[in-house]
Protein backbone atom coordinates (compact mmCIF):
# COMPACT_ATOMS: atom_id res chain seq x y z
CA UNK A 1 0.00 0.00 0.00
CA UNK A 2 1.23 3.71 -1.02
CA UNK A 3 2.27 5.67 2.03
CA UNK A 4 -0.15 8.65 3.05
CA UNK A 5 1.31 11.24 1.42
CA UNK A 6 1.58 9.59 -1.74
CA UNK A 7 -1.97 9.12 -1.88
CA UNK A 8 -3.07 12.25 -0.89
CA UNK A 9 -0.65 13.69 -3.77
CA UNK A 10 -2.27 11.77 -5.94
CA UNK A 11 -6.08 13.14 -5.17
CA UNK A 12 -7.40 15.57 -7.75
CA UNK A 13 -6.98 19.16 -6.81
CA UNK A 14 -10.02 19.89 -5.54
CA UNK A 15 -10.44 17.42 -3.41
CA UNK A 16 -7.21 17.50 -1.70
CA UNK A 17 -8.38 21.49 -1.46
CA UNK A 18 -11.70 21.09 0.32
CA UNK A 19 -9.54 17.94 2.63
CA UNK A 20 -7.35 21.37 3.84
CA UNK A 21 -10.37 23.32 4.13
CA UNK A 22 -11.85 20.79 6.36
CA UNK A 23 -8.91 20.48 8.59
CA UNK A 24 -8.28 24.21 8.57
CA UNK A 25 -11.81 24.47 10.28
CA UNK A 26 -11.01 21.71 12.75
CA UNK A 27 -8.04 24.44 14.06
CA UNK A 28 -6.60 22.74 17.21
CA UNK A 29 -8.52 19.55 16.97
CA UNK A 30 -7.59 17.99 13.60
CA UNK A 31 -9.17 14.49 14.98
CA UNK A 32 -12.47 16.35 15.27
CA UNK A 33 -12.38 16.43 11.10
CA UNK A 34 -12.31 12.84 10.78
CA UNK A 35 -16.01 12.64 9.76
CA UNK A 36 -16.33 15.38 7.61
CA UNK A 37 -12.25 13.35 5.77
CA UNK A 38 -14.08 10.51 5.54
CA UNK A 39 -17.59 11.59 3.88
CA UNK A 40 -15.06 13.79 1.37
CA UNK A 41 -13.29 10.75 0.38
CA UNK A 42 -16.68 8.69 -0.24
CA UNK A 43 -18.16 11.38 -1.90
CA UNK A 44 -15.31 11.19 -4.62
CA UNK A 45 -14.28 7.31 -4.69
CA UNK A 46 -18.22 5.75 -3.18
CA UNK A 47 -15.85 3.71 -0.38
CA UNK A 48 -13.60 3.62 1.80
CA UNK A 49 -10.63 1.67 1.24
CA UNK A 50 -7.49 0.61 3.09
CA UNK A 51 -4.94 3.53 1.48
CA UNK A 52 -8.24 6.54 2.34
CA UNK A 53 -8.66 4.84 5.47
CA UNK A 54 -4.94 5.34 6.47
CA UNK A 55 -5.02 8.67 4.85
CA UNK A 56 -7.80 10.06 7.00
CA UNK A 57 -5.71 8.68 9.89
CA UNK A 58 -2.57 10.69 8.89
CA UNK A 59 -4.36 14.30 8.05
CA UNK A 60 -5.97 14.08 11.50
CA UNK A 61 -3.22 12.76 13.47
CA UNK A 62 -4.50 9.60 15.11
CA UNK A 63 -4.35 5.82 14.40
CA UNK A 64 -6.11 4.00 11.92
CA UNK A 65 -7.63 2.24 14.13
CA UNK A 66 -9.51 4.51 15.89
CA UNK A 67 -10.35 5.64 11.74
CA UNK A 68 -11.41 2.03 11.64
CA UNK A 69 -13.66 2.43 14.60
CA UNK A 70 -15.62 5.14 13.32
CA UNK A 71 -16.00 3.72 10.15
CA UNK A 72 -17.33 0.35 11.04
CA UNK A 73 -19.90 1.99 13.52
CA UNK A 74 -21.15 4.70 10.88
CA UNK A 75 -23.77 3.21 8.90
CA UNK A 76 -23.11 6.13 6.34
CA UNK A 77 -19.29 4.69 5.69
CA UNK A 78 -18.60 2.21 3.77
CA UNK A 79 -15.65 -0.02 3.88
CA UNK A 80 -16.37 -2.36 0.61
CA UNK A 81 -16.71 -1.56 -2.82
CA UNK A 82 -20.24 -0.85 -2.85
CA UNK A 83 -21.33 -0.69 -6.50
CA UNK A 84 -22.01 2.73 -8.55
CA UNK A 85 -25.30 3.02 -6.70
CA UNK A 86 -26.19 2.94 -3.05
CA UNK A 87 -30.12 2.46 -2.28
CA UNK A 88 -30.73 2.65 1.36
CA UNK A 89 -34.36 1.49 2.28
CA UNK A 90 -35.54 2.47 5.74
CA UNK A 91 -36.90 -0.76 8.02
CA UNK A 92 -37.82 1.15 10.80
CA UNK A 93 -41.13 1.06 12.39
CA UNK A 94 -43.41 3.20 10.11
CA UNK A 95 -42.05 2.29 7.10
CA UNK A 96 -42.08 -1.80 8.33
CA UNK A 97 -45.80 -0.70 8.83
CA UNK A 98 -45.87 0.42 5.26
CA UNK A 99 -44.58 -2.94 3.53
CA UNK A 100 -40.35 -2.23 3.60
CA UNK A 101 -39.50 -5.89 4.20
CA UNK A 102 -41.57 -6.65 0.91
CA UNK A 103 -39.42 -3.92 -0.96
CA UNK A 104 -36.08 -5.32 0.65
CA UNK A 105 -37.22 -8.87 -0.60
CA UNK A 106 -38.09 -7.54 -3.77
CA UNK A 107 -34.86 -5.59 -4.37
CA UNK A 108 -32.82 -8.79 -3.08
CA UNK A 109 -34.92 -10.90 -6.05
CA UNK A 110 -33.81 -8.34 -8.60
CA UNK A 111 -30.48 -7.18 -7.35
CA UNK A 112 -29.54 -10.99 -7.25
CA UNK A 113 -27.71 -10.32 -3.88
CA UNK A 114 -28.69 -9.85 -0.19
CA UNK A 115 -28.61 -6.64 0.79
CA UNK A 116 -25.65 -5.60 2.28
CA UNK A 117 -24.05 -6.56 -0.54
CA UNK A 118 -23.02 -5.47 -4.11
CA UNK A 119 -23.74 -7.01 -7.25
CA UNK A 120 -21.03 -5.35 -8.77
CA UNK A 121 -23.14 -2.38 -10.19
CA UNK A 122 -25.35 -1.17 -6.58
CA UNK A 123 -25.78 -2.18 -3.02
CA UNK A 124 -29.46 -1.99 -1.83
CA UNK A 125 -29.10 -1.27 2.24
CA UNK A 126 -31.76 -1.76 4.97
CA UNK A 127 -31.28 1.64 6.89
CA UNK A 128 -32.88 2.57 9.99
CA UNK A 129 -35.42 5.39 10.48
CA UNK A 130 -34.73 7.86 7.53
CA UNK A 131 -37.08 10.29 9.43
CA UNK A 132 -39.48 10.32 6.93
CA UNK A 133 -42.02 8.25 8.50
CA UNK A 134 -44.24 10.54 7.28
CA UNK A 135 -43.80 9.66 3.85
CA UNK A 136 -43.42 5.80 4.24
CA UNK A 137 -41.64 3.48 3.06
CA UNK A 138 -38.90 5.48 2.53
CA UNK A 139 -35.74 5.37 0.60
CA UNK A 140 -31.92 7.25 0.18
CA UNK A 141 -30.57 6.95 -2.92
CA UNK A 142 -26.50 7.61 -2.89
CA UNK A 143 -26.62 9.24 0.62
CA UNK A 144 -28.70 12.12 -0.76
CA UNK A 145 -31.57 12.06 -3.03
CA UNK A 146 -35.10 10.78 -0.98
CA UNK A 147 -37.61 8.95 -2.73
CA UNK A 148 -40.50 8.59 -0.38
CA UNK A 149 -43.03 6.93 -0.92
CA UNK A 150 -40.84 4.04 -2.40
CA UNK A 151 -43.40 2.08 -4.60
CA UNK A 152 -42.63 -1.50 -5.60
CA UNK A 153 -42.88 -0.07 -9.34
CA UNK A 154 -40.46 2.62 -8.86
CA UNK A 155 -38.21 -0.08 -7.04
CA UNK A 156 -38.06 -1.70 -10.46
CA UNK A 157 -37.44 1.19 -12.57
CA UNK A 158 -34.85 2.48 -10.41
CA UNK A 159 -32.67 -1.46 -10.68
CA UNK A 160 -33.58 -1.33 -14.11
CA UNK A 161 -31.88 2.34 -14.96
CA UNK A 162 -29.20 1.04 -12.71
CA UNK A 163 -28.44 -2.24 -14.90
CA UNK A 164 -28.82 -0.35 -18.03
CA UNK A 165 -26.17 1.84 -16.92
CA UNK A 166 -23.28 1.38 -19.86
CA UNK B 1 -47.69 37.87 16.52
CA UNK B 2 -48.85 34.29 15.60
CA UNK B 3 -49.16 31.49 17.39
CA UNK B 4 -47.95 29.07 15.37
CA UNK B 5 -44.49 30.46 15.34
CA UNK B 6 -42.44 27.57 14.28
CA UNK B 7 -44.03 26.72 10.73
CA UNK B 8 -44.18 30.11 9.18
CA UNK B 9 -42.35 29.39 6.33
CA UNK B 10 -42.70 25.88 6.13
CA UNK B 11 -44.61 26.06 2.82
CA UNK B 12 -42.42 28.86 1.34
CA UNK B 13 -40.66 27.90 -1.65
CA UNK B 14 -37.33 29.15 -0.29
CA UNK B 15 -37.29 29.08 3.81
CA UNK B 16 -33.16 29.86 3.72
CA UNK B 17 -34.45 33.15 2.37
CA UNK B 18 -33.12 35.88 4.53
CA UNK B 19 -35.44 38.62 3.49
CA UNK B 20 -38.84 35.89 3.37
CA UNK B 21 -37.77 34.93 7.25
CA UNK B 22 -37.54 38.90 7.96
CA UNK B 23 -40.77 39.86 6.64
CA UNK B 24 -42.86 37.32 9.50
CA UNK B 25 -40.95 38.93 12.50
CA UNK B 26 -37.75 36.96 11.71
CA UNK B 27 -34.80 38.43 14.00
CA UNK B 28 -37.00 40.54 15.93
CA UNK B 29 -36.40 38.46 19.05
CA UNK B 30 -32.48 38.46 18.42
CA UNK B 31 -32.53 42.18 18.18
CA UNK B 32 -34.97 41.89 21.76
CA UNK B 33 -32.54 39.78 22.97
CA UNK B 34 -29.68 42.03 22.40
CA UNK B 35 -30.78 44.37 24.65
CA UNK B 36 -31.55 42.20 27.17
CA UNK B 37 -28.58 40.99 29.75
CA UNK B 38 -27.55 37.47 30.27
CA UNK B 39 -29.60 36.85 33.49
CA UNK B 40 -32.52 38.61 32.20
CA UNK B 41 -32.68 35.79 29.01
CA UNK B 42 -32.64 33.11 31.28
CA UNK B 43 -34.80 34.42 33.73
CA UNK B 44 -37.68 35.15 30.66
CA UNK B 45 -36.83 31.71 29.70
CA UNK B 46 -37.62 30.20 32.78
CA UNK B 47 -41.17 32.03 32.89
CA UNK B 48 -41.53 30.90 29.55
CA UNK B 49 -41.87 27.16 31.20
CA UNK B 50 -40.15 25.94 27.67
CA UNK B 51 -38.90 22.41 28.08
CA UNK B 52 -36.45 20.50 26.16
CA UNK B 53 -38.15 19.38 23.25
CA UNK B 54 -35.99 16.51 22.06
CA UNK B 55 -37.74 13.89 24.21
CA UNK B 56 -36.87 14.41 27.77
CA UNK B 57 -38.77 17.70 29.00
CA UNK B 58 -35.91 18.99 30.99
CA UNK B 59 -36.60 22.95 31.70
CA UNK B 60 -34.32 25.20 29.26
CA UNK B 61 -33.99 27.73 31.98
CA UNK B 62 -32.65 25.48 34.61
CA UNK B 63 -30.52 23.76 32.07
CA UNK B 64 -29.06 26.84 31.68
CA UNK B 65 -29.09 28.26 34.71
CA UNK B 66 -26.79 25.32 35.70
CA UNK B 67 -24.29 26.15 33.07
CA UNK B 68 -23.37 29.19 35.62
CA UNK B 69 -22.83 32.10 33.83
CA UNK B 70 -19.30 32.53 35.44
CA UNK B 71 -18.56 29.30 33.76
CA UNK B 72 -14.67 29.41 32.54
CA UNK B 73 -14.33 30.15 28.88
CA UNK B 74 -14.71 28.96 26.26
CA UNK B 75 -17.63 27.59 26.94
CA UNK B 76 -20.06 25.81 24.18
CA UNK B 77 -23.29 25.74 22.93
CA UNK B 78 -24.41 22.54 20.49
CA UNK B 79 -27.76 22.25 18.47
CA UNK B 80 -29.03 18.72 18.50
CA UNK B 81 -30.35 17.85 14.91
CA UNK B 82 -29.50 13.96 15.10
CA UNK B 83 -33.40 12.80 15.50
CA UNK B 84 -33.00 9.46 14.25
CA UNK B 85 -36.09 7.87 17.02
CA UNK B 86 -38.62 6.01 14.72
CA UNK B 87 -41.70 8.01 14.59
CA UNK B 88 -39.80 11.30 15.10
CA UNK B 89 -39.14 13.78 11.93
CA UNK B 90 -40.51 17.55 13.50
CA UNK B 91 -36.63 18.22 13.42
CA UNK B 92 -36.53 17.64 9.91
CA UNK B 93 -39.57 19.69 9.63
CA UNK B 94 -37.20 22.63 11.03
CA UNK B 95 -34.43 22.09 9.40
CA UNK B 96 -35.85 22.30 5.65
CA UNK B 97 -38.37 24.39 6.31
CA UNK B 98 -37.11 27.01 9.21
CA UNK B 99 -33.30 26.97 9.02
CA UNK B 100 -33.30 30.92 9.74
CA UNK B 101 -34.94 30.32 12.61
CA UNK B 102 -33.24 27.42 14.01
CA UNK B 103 -30.21 30.21 13.53
CA UNK B 104 -31.83 32.91 15.22
CA UNK B 105 -32.62 30.34 18.05
CA UNK B 106 -28.91 29.75 18.11
CA UNK B 107 -27.84 33.44 18.31
CA UNK B 108 -30.19 33.97 21.08
CA UNK B 109 -29.08 30.81 23.01
CA UNK B 110 -25.11 31.80 22.43
CA UNK B 111 -26.04 35.66 23.77
CA UNK B 112 -27.70 34.57 27.21
CA UNK B 113 -24.90 31.81 27.40
CA UNK B 114 -21.68 33.69 26.55
CA UNK B 115 -21.07 31.39 23.73
CA UNK B 116 -18.58 32.62 21.12
CA UNK B 117 -18.61 28.93 19.33
CA UNK B 118 -21.68 26.69 18.90
CA UNK B 119 -22.04 23.56 16.73
CA UNK B 120 -25.55 22.61 14.74
CA UNK B 121 -25.03 18.82 14.57
CA UNK B 122 -26.98 17.53 11.72
CA UNK B 123 -28.07 13.82 11.15
CA UNK B 124 -26.02 12.37 8.19
CA UNK B 125 -29.13 11.14 6.45
CA UNK B 126 -30.87 14.95 6.43
CA UNK B 127 -27.87 16.47 4.37
CA UNK B 128 -29.99 17.83 1.47
CA UNK B 129 -30.94 19.74 4.70
CA UNK B 130 -27.87 20.61 6.14
CA UNK B 131 -27.18 22.30 2.67
CA UNK B 132 -30.33 24.66 2.90
CA UNK B 133 -29.31 25.52 6.17
CA UNK B 134 -25.93 26.66 5.01
CA UNK B 135 -27.79 28.89 2.63
CA UNK B 136 -29.43 30.55 5.84
CA UNK B 137 -26.37 30.86 7.44
CA UNK B 138 -24.47 32.30 4.56
CA UNK B 139 -27.03 35.09 3.95
CA UNK B 140 -27.62 35.88 7.87
CA UNK B 141 -23.61 36.14 8.34
CA UNK B 142 -23.34 38.42 5.19
CA UNK B 143 -26.00 40.57 7.10
CA UNK B 144 -24.09 40.63 10.24
CA UNK B 145 -26.15 39.00 12.32
CA UNK B 146 -23.83 36.43 13.84
CA UNK B 147 -21.87 39.56 15.00
CA UNK B 148 -23.19 39.36 18.87
CA UNK B 149 -22.37 42.23 21.75
CA UNK B 150 -19.61 39.70 22.99
CA UNK B 151 -17.87 39.26 19.64
CA UNK B 152 -19.05 37.20 16.33
CA UNK B 153 -20.42 33.73 17.24
CA UNK B 154 -18.34 30.94 15.12
CA UNK B 155 -21.03 28.77 14.15
CA UNK B 156 -20.21 25.29 12.52
CA UNK B 157 -21.95 22.47 11.34
CA UNK B 158 -21.14 18.93 11.94
CA UNK B 159 -22.83 16.93 8.94
CA UNK B 160 -22.99 13.14 11.24
CA UNK B 161 -23.08 9.99 9.71
CA UNK B 162 -25.80 8.15 11.32
CA UNK B 163 -26.64 6.13 14.45
CA UNK B 164 -29.25 6.80 17.33
CA UNK B 165 -27.06 6.81 19.90
CA UNK B 166 -25.20 10.67 18.58
CA UNK B 167 -28.62 12.43 20.11
CA UNK B 168 -27.47 11.58 23.45
CA UNK B 169 -26.28 14.39 24.88
CA UNK B 170 -22.77 13.46 25.93
CA UNK B 171 -22.29 10.80 22.98
CA UNK B 172 -22.46 13.82 20.67
CA UNK B 173 -19.64 15.45 22.11
CA UNK B 174 -17.70 12.49 21.19
CA UNK B 175 -19.25 12.43 18.00
CA UNK B 176 -17.90 16.07 17.43
CA UNK B 177 -14.66 15.59 18.84
CA UNK B 178 -14.60 12.86 16.34
CA UNK B 179 -14.44 9.85 18.91
CA UNK B 180 -16.38 6.88 18.74
CA UNK B 181 -19.83 8.11 20.12
CA UNK B 182 -20.39 6.23 23.20
CA UNK B 183 -21.93 8.06 26.04
CA UNK B 184 -19.79 9.58 28.77
CA UNK B 185 -20.00 8.56 32.62
CA UNK B 186 -21.50 11.49 34.30
CA UNK B 187 -20.68 13.45 36.90
CA UNK B 188 -19.01 15.48 35.45
CA UNK B 189 -22.08 16.67 33.91
CA UNK B 190 -21.49 18.28 30.51
CA UNK B 191 -22.42 21.82 32.23
CA UNK B 192 -19.06 21.72 33.81
CA UNK B 193 -17.14 19.39 31.59
CA UNK B 194 -18.49 18.90 28.12
CA UNK B 195 -17.07 19.61 24.54
CA UNK B 196 -13.44 19.29 24.62
CA UNK B 197 -13.88 19.13 28.36
CA UNK B 198 -14.89 22.75 28.97
CA UNK B 199 -18.75 23.93 29.91
CA UNK B 200 -21.53 23.11 27.25
CA UNK B 201 -25.15 23.19 26.87
CA UNK B 202 -26.81 20.82 24.23
CA UNK B 203 -29.96 21.93 23.15
CA UNK B 204 -32.72 20.40 20.89
CA UNK B 205 -33.39 22.43 17.51
CA UNK B 206 -36.72 22.83 18.16
CA UNK B 207 -36.29 24.21 21.63
CA UNK B 208 -33.98 26.72 20.45
CA UNK B 209 -36.30 27.01 17.64
CA UNK B 210 -39.06 28.36 20.00
CA UNK B 211 -36.69 30.95 21.55
CA UNK B 212 -37.69 33.98 18.83
CA UNK B 213 -41.01 33.38 19.58
CA UNK B 214 -40.69 33.24 23.53
CA UNK B 215 -38.71 36.99 22.71
CA UNK B 216 -40.92 38.62 20.39
CA UNK B 217 -44.56 37.51 22.09
CA UNK B 218 -43.09 37.82 26.36
CA UNK B 219 -43.27 34.67 28.48
CA UNK B 220 -46.59 35.59 29.26
CA UNK B 221 -48.30 35.41 25.85
CA UNK B 222 -46.15 32.66 24.82
CA UNK B 223 -47.68 30.57 27.82
CA UNK B 224 -50.88 31.59 26.71
CA UNK B 225 -50.84 30.07 23.24
CA UNK B 226 -50.79 26.73 24.80
CA UNK B 227 -53.98 25.10 26.16
CA UNK B 228 -55.37 22.07 28.62
CA UNK B 229 -52.32 23.25 31.02
CA UNK B 230 -49.76 23.09 28.66
CA UNK B 231 -47.38 25.93 27.47
CA UNK B 232 -46.47 27.36 24.07
CA UNK B 233 -46.71 26.27 20.68
CA UNK B 234 -45.52 22.39 19.82
CA UNK B 235 -44.12 20.72 16.68
CA UNK B 236 -46.69 17.57 16.64
CA UNK B 237 -46.23 14.56 14.13
CA UNK B 238 -48.07 11.63 13.44
CA UNK B 239 -46.97 8.54 11.27
CA UNK B 240 -47.77 4.89 10.62
CA UNK B 241 -51.68 3.66 9.17
CA UNK B 242 -53.55 7.03 9.37
CA UNK B 243 -55.00 9.11 6.61
CA UNK B 244 -52.82 12.29 6.86
CA UNK B 245 -49.69 11.72 8.06
CA UNK B 246 -47.33 15.03 8.76
CA UNK B 247 -46.09 17.15 10.87
CA UNK B 248 -48.33 19.86 12.38
CA UNK B 249 -47.97 22.47 14.55
CA UNK B 250 -50.52 23.17 17.50
CA UNK B 251 -51.15 24.67 20.89
CA UNK B 252 -48.68 22.13 23.44
CA UNK B 253 -51.89 20.53 25.48
CA UNK B 254 -53.98 19.52 22.05
CA UNK B 255 -55.32 16.34 22.79
CA UNK B 256 -54.10 13.03 21.48
CA UNK B 257 -57.33 12.46 19.79
CA UNK B 258 -57.29 15.62 17.85
CA UNK B 259 -54.04 15.06 16.88
CA UNK B 260 -54.79 11.54 15.35
CA UNK B 261 -58.19 12.17 13.66
CA UNK B 262 -58.39 15.85 13.30
CA UNK B 263 -54.91 16.63 11.92
CA UNK B 264 -53.63 12.88 10.99
CA UNK B 265 -56.96 12.30 9.30
CA UNK B 266 -57.63 9.20 11.61
CA UNK B 267 -57.41 5.80 10.39
CA UNK B 268 -57.40 3.97 6.99
CA UNK B 269 -60.93 3.42 5.82
CA UNK B 270 -62.43 0.50 7.57
CA UNK B 271 -59.57 0.33 10.41
CA UNK B 272 -59.54 1.27 13.89
CA UNK B 273 -56.57 2.72 16.04
CA UNK B 274 -55.87 0.59 18.74
CA UNK B 275 -52.78 2.10 20.45
CA UNK B 276 -50.46 4.63 19.86
CA UNK B 277 -47.03 5.76 20.65
CA UNK B 278 -47.31 8.98 21.23
CA UNK B 279 -43.64 10.66 21.57
CA UNK B 280 -41.79 8.52 19.63
CA UNK B 281 -40.39 4.65 19.98
CA UNK B 282 -39.12 5.25 23.11
CA UNK B 283 -42.74 5.94 24.88
CA UNK B 284 -45.32 3.71 26.35
CA UNK B 285 -48.11 2.98 24.18
CA UNK B 286 -51.71 4.77 24.85
CA UNK B 287 -54.50 3.37 24.83
CA UNK B 288 -58.06 4.56 22.90
CA UNK B 289 -59.13 5.27 26.19
CA UNK B 290 -56.89 8.32 26.97
CA UNK B 291 -56.76 9.71 23.59
CA UNK B 292 -58.50 12.88 24.93
CA UNK B 293 -55.14 13.26 27.34
CA UNK B 294 -53.95 16.53 26.51
CA UNK B 295 -50.43 16.32 24.95
CA UNK B 296 -47.75 17.66 26.80
CA UNK B 297 -45.43 16.52 29.76
CA UNK B 298 -47.30 16.60 32.69
CA UNK B 299 -50.43 15.19 31.48
CA UNK B 300 -48.90 12.30 29.71
CA UNK B 301 -46.46 11.29 32.53
CA UNK B 302 -49.91 10.81 34.50
CA UNK B 303 -51.63 8.36 32.32
CA UNK B 304 -48.16 6.84 32.35
CA UNK B 305 -46.73 7.42 29.00
CA UNK B 306 -44.20 10.52 27.80
CA UNK B 307 -45.03 13.27 25.09
CA UNK B 308 -41.09 12.47 24.05
CA UNK B 309 -40.79 14.14 20.97
CA UNK B 310 -44.09 14.65 20.14
CA UNK B 311 -44.00 12.18 17.52
CA UNK B 312 -47.38 9.97 17.57
CA UNK B 313 -46.59 6.26 16.12
CA UNK B 314 -50.22 4.05 15.26
CA UNK B 315 -50.51 0.83 16.18
CA UNK B 316 -54.55 -0.14 13.68
CA UNK B 317 -56.38 -3.19 13.98
CA UNK B 318 -54.90 -4.60 10.79
CA UNK B 319 -51.33 -4.96 11.97
CA UNK B 320 -49.83 -7.66 14.58
CA UNK B 321 -49.05 -5.55 17.77
CA UNK B 322 -46.37 -8.69 18.26
CA UNK B 323 -44.78 -7.52 15.10
CA UNK B 324 -45.05 -4.07 15.65
CA UNK B 325 -42.95 -5.02 19.13
CA UNK B 326 -40.23 -6.43 17.02
CA UNK B 327 -40.18 -3.37 14.27
CA UNK B 328 -39.73 -1.32 17.86
CA UNK B 329 -37.17 -3.49 19.02
CA UNK B 330 -35.37 -4.14 15.66
CA UNK B 331 -34.44 -0.89 16.18
CA UNK B 332 -33.06 -0.33 19.49
CA UNK B 333 -30.82 -3.51 18.62
CA UNK B 334 -29.06 -2.55 16.17
CA UNK B 335 -28.84 1.17 17.26
CA UNK B 336 -27.20 -0.29 20.61
CA UNK B 337 -23.76 1.67 20.40
CA UNK B 338 -22.28 -1.48 22.17
CA UNK B 339 -20.37 0.03 24.70
CA UNK B 340 -22.57 -1.54 27.94
CA UNK B 341 -23.21 -5.16 28.00
CA UNK B 342 -27.04 -5.18 29.14
CA UNK B 343 -27.64 -2.93 25.95
CA UNK B 344 -25.80 -5.00 23.81
CA UNK B 345 -26.75 -8.33 24.83
CA UNK B 346 -30.06 -8.12 26.25
CA UNK B 347 -31.75 -6.34 23.26
CA UNK B 348 -30.51 -8.49 20.57
CA UNK B 349 -31.65 -11.51 22.83
CA UNK B 350 -35.00 -9.93 23.13
CA UNK B 351 -35.59 -9.29 19.54
CA UNK B 352 -34.47 -13.47 19.12
CA UNK B 353 -37.59 -14.30 21.45
CA UNK B 354 -40.04 -11.90 20.03
CA UNK B 355 -39.04 -13.55 16.90
CA UNK B 356 -39.05 -17.00 18.30
CA UNK B 357 -42.87 -16.28 18.98
CA UNK B 358 -43.60 -14.41 15.89
CA UNK B 359 -42.37 -18.11 14.12
CA UNK B 360 -45.01 -20.17 15.89
CA UNK B 361 -41.47 -21.65 18.05
CA UNK B 362 -42.14 -20.06 20.87
CA UNK B 363 -42.91 -21.55 24.53
CA UNK B 364 -45.10 -19.51 27.20
CA UNK B 365 -42.10 -19.28 29.55
CA UNK B 366 -40.74 -16.42 26.67
CA UNK B 367 -43.18 -14.15 27.62
CA UNK B 368 -42.51 -14.10 31.66
CA UNK B 369 -38.52 -14.28 30.47
CA UNK B 370 -38.72 -11.06 28.08
CA UNK B 371 -40.59 -8.88 30.62
CA UNK B 372 -38.10 -10.52 33.47
CA UNK B 373 -35.23 -9.44 31.04
CA UNK B 374 -36.66 -6.63 29.79
CA UNK B 375 -36.96 -5.40 33.69
CA UNK B 376 -33.39 -6.23 34.61
CA UNK B 377 -31.65 -4.27 31.28
CA UNK B 378 -33.18 -0.96 31.34
CA UNK B 379 -31.66 0.21 35.21
CA UNK B 380 -28.22 -2.01 34.62
CA UNK B 381 -27.14 0.18 31.41
CA UNK B 382 -25.05 2.99 30.88
CA UNK B 383 -27.61 5.47 28.95
CA UNK B 384 -31.56 6.42 28.73
CA UNK B 385 -31.15 4.19 25.06
CA UNK B 386 -31.71 1.00 26.77
CA UNK B 387 -34.85 1.90 29.06
CA UNK B 388 -36.05 3.96 26.19
CA UNK B 389 -36.37 0.63 24.32
CA UNK B 390 -37.89 -1.39 26.74
CA UNK B 391 -41.14 1.20 27.45
CA UNK B 392 -42.94 0.14 24.64
CA UNK B 393 -41.92 -3.39 24.72
CA UNK B 394 -42.65 -3.64 27.78
CA UNK B 395 -46.43 -1.88 28.04
CA UNK B 396 -46.61 -3.86 24.83
CA UNK B 397 -46.25 -7.16 26.49
CA UNK B 398 -48.88 -6.19 28.89
CA UNK B 399 -51.15 -5.07 26.60
CA UNK B 400 -51.09 -7.42 24.20
CA UNK B 401 -50.44 -10.42 26.29
CA UNK B 402 -53.49 -12.53 25.26
CA UNK B 403 -52.43 -11.97 21.54
CA UNK B 404 -48.67 -12.62 21.71
CA UNK B 405 -49.55 -15.77 24.18
CA UNK B 406 -52.05 -16.84 20.75
CA UNK B 407 -48.90 -17.17 18.37
CA UNK B 408 -47.54 -19.62 21.18
CA UNK B 409 -51.00 -21.54 21.52
CA UNK B 410 -52.20 -21.27 17.60
CA UNK B 411 -47.85 -22.19 16.44
CA UNK B 412 -48.17 -19.53 13.93
CA UNK B 413 -49.19 -15.72 13.98
CA UNK B 414 -52.85 -14.78 14.29
CA UNK B 415 -52.70 -12.35 11.32
CA UNK B 416 -51.88 -14.62 9.08
CA UNK B 417 -50.05 -12.19 6.02
CA UNK B 418 -52.42 -9.30 6.81
CA UNK B 419 -49.27 -7.54 7.95
CA UNK B 420 -49.13 -4.06 6.63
Amino acid sequence: MSSPTSIAESLPEPLQARLQEALRQAGAHPEAAVCELLRLLQAAYGWIDDARLHLVASLCGISPVRVEELCTFYPLVLRQDPGRHVLRICDSVACHLAGARKLLAQAEAQSGVPPGESNGRYSILPHVCLGLCDRAPAALVDGHTVVAPLSAEALAAQLDAWEAEP
Amino acid sequence: MSERPLSLLFAHPDPADLAAYRAVGGYQGLQKALTMTAEELIALVEQSGLRGCGGAGFPTGVKWRLRGLDAPEPRYLVCNLDETEPGSFKDRALLFGAPQQILEGMLIAAHALGVREATLFVRGEYAAGAEIFARALQAAEAAGLLDLPAGPLRLDMHLSLGRYICGEDSAILNAIEGRRPNPRKKPPHIAQKGLWQQPTTVNNAETLAQLPGILRAGSETYRSWGVAGGVGSKLYSVCGPVQRPGVFELPMGTSLREILYVHGGGPLPGRQIRAVLPGGASTPFVLPKDFDTPMHFDAMAKIGSRLGTGGCIVLDDRHCPLDFLIATTRFYARESCGFCTPCREGLPFLLWLLEKIEAGEGEMRDLDNIETLGKEIAPNSFCALAPGALMPLLSGMVIFRDEIAAHVEQGRCPYGDRHG
